[in-house]
């Protein structure tokens, strides 16, 4: 109480000094009405946002590394099949070729042996039918010729003695 | 100082008119602007709102250097307001002086009154001490004002207490005052009304542009340095230096 009216008797300017205090007090509460508490909380949300952003562009990052890596290994697995796919029907595309050409050439041979049977059987009929042609006939020539009974059976031997001279001729 | 001064009483207290239409004059334009610059505000800033937010972080940020972060974040509101407030101050008596015919001057920059910058500084000295006390206790709290950093320090670390005091309030107001005085100064002695002085006339408009333009620049540094003090004497009274 001495103090203030000591102060008082000095005309200590408290009149002015309360009403600054007092006024600053009230600017303060508006301003953090008005300005400083939303731009903080504004602020502060913004931090958050950015620092969360970041994580996830962190997860992000390396969820699509780890996509890169697997579809990387899926195209190399999916190469390699295919490569086995063409490689084994290359193969059996040979293998059947091979076959074809096998049986193809399986059945030429006996296409190609028959006929040489054939060939050789019909030659050999030919020469047998000739044989007994030409025995006849000579039979008959000598027949004539003798005007004698001759026996086939008899000269058999004559005759196939001219004949192998006329096979070598 | 010794110009004449129209008070009023009220509750028993003196006031005196220019203070208080200086100081709601200020304070009316502050919250004006915040207001109008923070409207509205979005995780996305605008324009307007980007200028509030550069204010709150330059702030924040000359209260950050000086204090550790739970502090800083408990003063951020009062470093705002106080930088937001004097630097208001510091201009507005460049833009606007009103002096009636009586002599008074009803409309100036507040902080060119010494009663207003020395209420700025009592202020900001009580929040500092107050959390010094808080902080360190009573005893820790005048160990660490008086006896550090050597107990034989404590009748420099009385008069540096005292000095703080007045260097803090008395550095804003001579800054401001001088630099209003000065433009009086140029604007009277070489332009006054009614009289034209040839040469010298016409040379006040540009002295007085480039006095204005560089009282802007002193009212901004002042700004800054009462409140990079506010920060420096709350982080040496509670122990954080």
């Amino acid at each position: 109480m001495l103090g203030t009216t000591l102060l008082a008797a000095k005309e200590m300017p408290l009149g002015d000094m309360l009403f600054i205090i007092v006024a600053f007090l009230v600017l303060m509460v508006i301003l953090k009405k008005v300005a400083f508490g939303p731009l903080t909380k504004v602020l502060d949300q913004r931090a958050d946002k950015i620092s969360s952003d970041l994580d996830g562009a962190e997860e992000s990052r390396q969820q699509a590394e780890q996509l890169v890596e697997q579809r990387q290994n899926e195209l190399d697995q999916t190469r390699q099949q295919a490569s086995e796919v063409v490689a084994s029907a290359k193969a059996s595309a040979q293998k059947q070729g091979e076959d074809a050409l096998a049986k193809a050439n399986e059945r030429a041979d006996s296409i190609h042996q028959q006929a040489q049977a054939d060939a050789t059987k019909m030659k050999a009929d030919a020469i047998a039918g000739a044989k007994s042609e030409v025995a006849n006939l000579s039979v008959a020539i000598a027949s004539k010729l003798m005007q004698k009974e001759l026996s086939v059976d008899d000269q058999r031997a004559l005759i196939d003695a001219y004949i192998a001279d006329l096979d070598h001729k | 100082m010794d110009e004449p001064t129209a008070t009023f009483r009220f509750l028993g207290l003196t006031f005196d008119w220019s203070i208080v239409i200086s100081t709601l004059v200020s304070m009316a334009i502050v919250v004006a602007i915040a207001v109008f610059l923070s409207r509205r505000p979005s995780v996305r800033p605008n324009k307007r709102q980007n200028a509030m937010e550069w204010m709150l972080d330059f702030s924040n940020s000359i209260i950050g250097g000086q204090l550790p972060k739970d502090l800083a974040r408990k003063f951020g509101l009062y470093a705002f307001t106080l930088f937001f407030f004097v630097i208001v101050s510091n201009e507005i008596g460049l833009l606007l002086q009103i002096k009636m015919g009586d002599g008074v001057t009803y409309m100036k920059s507040p902080t060119a009154d010494p009663i207003v910058t020395m209420t700025l500084s009592i202020m900001t000295l009580a929040i500092a001490h107050g959390i010094g006390v808080k902080e360190l206790g009573l005893g820790g709290y005048l160990k660490n004002m008086l006896l550090t950093p050597y107990s034989w320090m404590l009748p420099l670390n009385i008069i540096e207490q005292l000095a703080n005091f007045l260097t803090l309030s008395l550095r804003l107001f001579g800054n401001i005052f001088a630099g209003e005085m000065l433009l009086n100064l140029i604007a009277s002695s070489m332009a006054w009304p009614g009289h034209f002085n040839g040469f010298l006339t016409i040379l006040a408009l540009p002295l007085e542009m480039i006095w204005q333009g560089f009282s802007l620049f002193i009212g901004a540094i002042q700004a800054y340095v009462f409140v990079i003090l506010t920060g420096v004497f709350i982080a040496q009274l509670s122990g954080n230096e």
